[in-house]
């Protein structure tokens, strides 16, 4: 009896300590690679875009069997940056990551690969290169607009929504009125969260200036008078529209992204500011069959009512270190020259993912609304570059800033102060 | 067998002890002493440098105004939460030891909201505040009510809320077991020598229990002081960053602003405050027990 009582006390001390050890480790989840014991080259894919996890897997599945080289993709819902910390912190880097523009930047020279002789890189106009040397693979393109839902329109107006009506926020006013006393109550939607005020439409005020890097330096300098210029004025004109016939009015703050989605993809209201990442959210309703992207209206005549904003997004950089050995590095070049040149790689970024191609060579049809627009301004040449150099702390502490002036707890010249004794106390990110 | 000897003794920790100690010592104190380095260091967190310099990110955690601002918002939110986690608890073991039907029952019911993980917990109660609130405050109305989390006294007030309810069944059962351990028989004493119940419990069974006060006091403390699963899953911060916690500024700082070597010297900073706190406390609190 004593002795089983024993044996039962060292199980269970076993046990508990098997407890902790796997909680250690069950921050990632391991994907469903290929047969594990096919001797061949094993590469680990970060995906940081949760949205195409599933097609990630998918992909690696087929590829491993495909190419014979094992591939496993992983995903994290911390940020990017904190992630890969850990994983290089403990000399365990994955072969592939998928960053942001930002993060290629700060790692690149201590981590990346030098990519410059790839082939792609001619059929690319986004690809990230810092020092002349190209170390980010662009994997699609995004772009930054007001999404539209002209099935919801047309219902009320008795017209096919023309987007070109809106160029100017006059025209934007009076459709927005035409839709009022049409029955539809408030006709747009703002979300409220930081990223999408700081990082994507405050982010359009330094875009969309003359000369950005100029821009950024007066700002850091204190130069910068913002609440008199011009670009600043005229896009917070139309936030104030927007935040005005927001079905959120009342309670902007609380607002939640996903009712937000729901009330467009619906028809409820009809516009929203956004990117075509949201379709992700919005294909998740019942959508309308027509909806689309368009330029943020203001009433200016240099062209900037006529783009969207965007560019890159995500990007694959291969890692340098002796972690990786060559045949790896190998397979994962391999693997970025598959995603462009061949036609299940290309079928998987358009079709399975349905994201935009940053590739002239890929002609494949994008099939969702809002990617197709995205597509076509690329196409045209109307988008305007993302900035990519803003400091970590830029879209948390400036969106605070919006989102006090979202809830009318700050004036238009309040706001402009917040914004620049922000950019006066940062270090500038160096390029 | 001789069981004086070192090597028996070392056998015998080891076979109890040694799996805790070894993960304690790995997962703690290592991590804890590392931790401490690297705040001479101003590493982003992900480069491969880390260049020593000195005592910089202290006097830089010093001047960092939104840390102490978090600080104190961390204090004021700790100071209520711990004093509603107290009396709610005392009251409840007071409830479930005092005889009623079902009181299994209710032990039971109060301690479940502990079981839910913080984030889950923060999740359903940002739809209860978001959605059921706003809901039935409409109805009431008849007008549009912003949810209470999208003002800045409302998500500090919902922080509260969600952290008292959380805790309150947890420390419920030291309460209860400190009740269980004052002897009726010193009660009824008090109770035969003239004492009204009220008194008795006031000079009797409080007295007694001073022990379970320090315990949950001293848990109370230390954990309000580093919440971060709630405020991450009910407000995240918002709005305009009004609710951001002491540990969740110390996140964002090491990680999304990649200032690894300042927000480590921030927790270290916090770490200090939490142990003198702690410490005081319990100091005070044992000094003044008493037996029976």
């Amino acid at each position: 009896m004593k002795k089983h009582s024993r044996v039962l006390a060292a199980a269970l001390a076993l046990a508990l300590t098997a407890g902790v050890l796997a909680g250690c480790g069950s921050s990632d989840t391991p994907a469903a690679g290929g047969g594990s014991s096919s001797g061949g080259t094993a590469i680990t894919i970060f995906n940081s875009k949760m949205e195409i996890q599933e097609q990630m897997e998918a992909m690696a599945e087929k590829y491993s069997q495909e190419k014979g080289v094992d591939v496993e993709v992983y995903y994290s819902s911390d940020t990017v940056a904190a992630h890969l910390a850990t994983k290089y912190a403990s000399n365990d880097p994955y072969t592939i990551s998928m960053v942001d523009a930002k993060d290629v930047y700060s790692l690149a020279a201590e981590h990346a690969l030098d990519l410059s002789g790839e082939d792609w890189v001619k059929d690319t106009t986004q690809a990230i290169s810092v020092d002349g040397k190209v170390y980010g693979f662009p994997v699609c393109i995004e772009a930054r607009g007001i999404i539209y839902n002209a099935d919801a329109i047309k219902n009320i107006t008795g017209k096919d929504f023309d987007p070109s009506t809106c160029k100017t926020l006059d025209g934007f006013k009076a459709l927005i009125q035409e839709l009022i006393d049409g029955g539809m109550e408030a006709p747009t939607g703002v979300m409220k969260e930081d990223w999408s005020l700081a990082a994507h439409y405050l982010a359009e005020v330094y875009e969309e200036q003359p000369d950005v890097d100029a821009f950024i330096t007066s700002l850091h300098e204190g130069n910068a008078d913002l609440a008199n210029n011009d670009r600043f004025n005229s896009l917070m004109d139309t936030f104030d529209v927007l935040k005005d016939n927001s079905y959120s009015k009342a309670s902007a703050i609380s607002a939640e992204r996903e009712v937000t989605e729901q009330k467009l993809a619906e028809g409820e209201i009809a516009f929203m500011f956004g990117g075509n990442w949201d379709w992700s959210v919005i294909n998740a309703y019942d959508y309308s069959e027509n909806m689309g992207m368009m330029p943020v209206p203001q009433n200016t005549d240099d062209g900037m009512n006529e783009k969207l904003v965007g560019g890159g997004s995500k990007y694959f950089f291969i890692d340098s270190s002796d972690n990786t050995s060559d045949e790896q590095k190998q397979a994962a070049k391999d693997f970025l020259n598959w995603l462009v040149y061949d036609e299940a790689g290309q079928s998987f970024i358009v079709e399975d993912c349905a994201l935009v191609p940053a590739y002239s060579n890929i002609t494949l049809d994008v099939k969702d609304p809002l990617g197709a627009s995205v597509k076509k301004y690329t196409d045209d040449g109307a988008l305007i570059p993302n900035y990519n150099y803003f400091p970590d702390d830029h879209y948390s502490i400036c969106g605070a800033a919006f989102q006090k002036y979202l809830a009318n707890q700050t004036d238009r010249a309040g706001f402009a102060g917040e914004i620049e004794a922000y950019w006066k106390g940062i270090t500038p990110v160096e390029h | 067998m001789e069981r004086n000897t070192f090597s028996y003794k070392l056998k015998q920790f080891m076979m109890f002890a040694g799996p805790a100690s070894i993960l304690f010592f790995g997962t703690v104190l290592v991590p804890f002493v590392y931790g401490f380095y690297l705040t001479f260091t101003s590493w982003d967190g992900i480069s491969k440098v880390k260049p020593f310099v000195g005592l910089e990110n202290y006097t830089a955690a010093m001047q960092d105004s939104a840390y102490w601002a978090a600080i104190g918002r961390t204090a004021i939110y700790s100071l209520f939460a711990v004093i509603l986690v107290n009396a709610l608890a005392f009251f409840l073991a007071y409830f479930v030891t005092s005889g009623i039907k079902g009181q299994n029952f209710f032990r039971a019911g109060f301690f479940i909201p502990n079981l839910i993980g913080g984030i889950v917990l923060g999740y359903v109660w940002k739809f209860v505040f978001n959605r059921a609130f706003v809901a039935v405050a409409q109805a009431i109305t008849g007008g549009t009510v912003p949810s209470l989390l999208s003002t800045t006294g409302g998500a500090m007030f919902c922080l509260i809320l969600v952290s008292v309810w959380q805790y309150a069944g947890y420390m419920m059962l030291i309460y209860v077991a400190g009740f269980m351990a004052v002897s009726n028989d010193l009660k009824e004493a008090a109770l035969i020598d003239g004492c009204t119940p009220s008194q008795a419990m006031q000079n009797v069974t409080i007295p007694l229990m001073r022990s379970s006060f320090v315990q949950c006091l001293f848990l109370s403390i230390t954990r309000c002081f580093v919440v971060y699963d709630v405020n991450l899953s009910l407000t995240n911060g918002e709005p305009f960053n009004s609710s951001v916690m002491a540990a969740m500024h110390v996140y964002n700082q090491a990680f999304t602003y990649k200032n690894y070597g300042l927000g480590q010297a921030e927790a270290v900073i916090l770490f200090v405050i939490c142990a003198v706190i702690g410490v005081t406390q319990v100091y005070i609190g044992k000094k003044g027990e008493v037996d029976a």
